[in-house]
C-alpha cells in the first residue's frame, strides 16, 4: 500500500477496475452474477475496454481464448459456478493451448455469503480448481485488491495458463 | 442423411480456398474440418481446434473482436452448434462485422464416427436469424457457395452460411503435426500479436 489509506476504506471494485485498465486489458468476457452486475456496466462504459456478454461460461472461455489469440489482454468475470460448467473447454482449449487468461471469479457459497443455495458451489470450488490443476488464489481482504489482481494477471502471462482469483463480495460488488 | 447427393466438405473447401483473401484468419473445428483444411490450404493464419467441440465459433467471435481489421472465417459443425446453441445469440449481439461463419450441416457427428444428431434437419440459418444475425442463409451447391462467399467477404458481417454437406467419416491425415502450442504460436506470430514482456524485465505488459 502506497496511499496510506487502510485497505478496508478503499473502494475495492474501483481499484480492481483501475488495475485492469492500467495493465492494458482490452477485452473482458463475462457471464453475470449479482455481485458482478454493476462492475460489468462500468466496464461497458470504459472506452479502452470491450465487454462481451456470453450466454454460458464455457462459451465465455472460448471467446476469451479467441480474444487472447488475437493479441488482446483478456479477463473473464464469472461466478464460481462457471468453473464447474466450463470444465471441458478449460482442459481441451484453455489449458491444452496454454492461453494466459485472468479469471476473476465471484466466490459464492462461502460462510460470508448470505444466499444459502450457493453453498454447494462454494464447497466444490477449490477442490475443483485443484483437480483441474488450475492455478488460483483467494483474494486477501486485509490487503488492497489492485496488487493482488496484478499478481494474478502476471502469473497468468508468465505461466502461459489461466489463473483464477477468487473474490469476495467487497472485492467486486460496486 | 447419407444420401450421396450433397456436396462434400472438399467441394466447399475448394471454393473457400479460391475465394479467401490472402490475409484472412481461418478457425476450423475439430476433426476433418481442421484436417482437410490443413491438407488443402495450410497457412500460419489458420487456427486448428484439436477437440473442444462447439468452441470454434465462440473462439472466432473473440478473435474477430480482437482483430477487427482482419477478415475472420470460422468453419463449425452442426453438431457443435447444437451443443452450444447459445453462441448464436452472442453472435447476434456482438455482431462482428469481420466475421463469416460457415456451418457444415451434414446431419451427423462426423468427427466421432457419424452418430445421429438430436435433430439433423434444423434450419440453422433461420435459427441464426432469429438469434440476431440478419445475414444468414442456406447453401446447397459449391456454385451457390462461391457467390455467397464472395458477397460475404466483400461486405460487413457477420454472415452465416449453412452448407448442406455429405458426411465425411474417413479421417483425413493432415500433412503437418497439429500441435496445439505450435498452432497458437505460429498463428500469433503471423498476425503480429503483441508479446508479453515479463515483469522482471520491466514489462508486465503486452508490447
Amino acid at each position: 500500500m502506497t496511499t496510506g489509506v487502510p485497505a478496508a476504506d478503499q473502494h475495492r471494485p474501483s481499484e480492481l477496475l483501475d488495475t485492469l485498465k492500467r495493465l492494458g486489458f482490452g477485452v473482458a468476457v463475462a457471464v453475470p452474477d449479482s455481485w458482478l452486475g454493476e462492475i460489468l456496466v462500468r466496464i461497458e462504459q470504459e472506452p479502452s475496454m470491450r465487454l462481451v456478454r456470453a450466454t454460458h461460461e464455457e462459451e465465455a472461455l472460448a471467446i476469451a481464448c479467441g480474444a487472447r489469440l488475437g493479441g488482446a489482454r483478456t479477463a473473464m468475470l464469472i461466478q464460481n459456478v462457471g468453473l464447474l460448467s466450463m470444465g471441458a473447454g478449460m482442459v481441451c482449449l484453455a489449458q491444452r493451448y496454454q492461453f494466459p487468461l485472468l479469471m476473476l471469479v465471484s466466490y459464492r457459497g462461502t460462510p460470508e455469503d448470505p444466499v444459502f443455495y450457493h453453498i454447494p458451489k462454494g464447497q466444490a470450488t477449490e477442490p475443483l480448481l485443484r483437480g483441474l490443476g488450475l492455478a488460483h488464489a483467494r483474494a486477501d481482504p486485509a490487503r488492497p485488491i489492485g496488487p493482488q489482481v496484478e499478481a494474478a494477471a502476471t502469473y497468468a502471462e508468465e505461466s502461459s495458463s489461466p489463473f483464477t482469483l477468487l473474490l469476495s463480495r467487497k472485492d467486486i460488488q460496486w | 442423411m447419407v444420401s450421396g447427393t450433397r456436396p462434400s466438405r472438399a467441394d466447399y473447401y475448394r471454393v473457400l480456398a479460391d475465394g479467401l483473401q490472402a490475409d484472412a484468419l481461418v478457425v476450423t473445428a475439430l476433426g476433418n474440418a481442421s484436417y482437410l483444411w490443413a491438407a488443402m490450404r495450410h497457412a500460419p493464419e489458420n487456427f486448428y481446434i484439436e477437440d473442444a467441440m462447439g468452441l470454434a465459433l465462440p473462439l472466432a467471435i473473440g478473435l474477430a473482436v480482437a482483430q477487427p481489421a482482419r477478415r475472420v472465417v470460422v468453419v463449425e459443425g452442426d453438431g457443435a452448434v447444437l451443443m452450444h446453441m447459445g453462441v448464436l445469440v452472442t453472435l447476434g449481439a456482438v455482431a462482428p462485422k469481420n466475421l463469416t461463419v460457415l456451418l457444415i450441416q451434414n446431419g451427423v457427428h462426423a468427427a466421432s464416427g457419424g452418430q445421429a444428431l438430436t435433430n439433423p434437419a434444423l434450419d440453422l440459418a433461420q435459427l441464426a436469424r432469429a438469434a440476431g444475425t440478419r445475414q444468414a442463409g442456406n447453401v446447397a451447391t459449391p456454385e451457390a457457395f462461391g457467390a455467397a462467399l464472395h458477397g460475404a467477404l466483400a461486405a460487413d458481417g457477420p454472415h452465416v452460411l449453412v452448407l448442406a454437406t455429405e458426411p465425411d467419416l474417413d479421417v483425413v491425415r493432415p500433412p503437418i503435426a497439429l500441435d496445439p502450442i505450435a498452432t497458437k504460436l505460429r498463428f500469433m506470430g503471423a498476425i503480429g500479436a503483441p508479446r508479453y514482456v515479463p515483469a522482471m524485465f520491466g514489462g508486465g505488459r503486452l508490447m
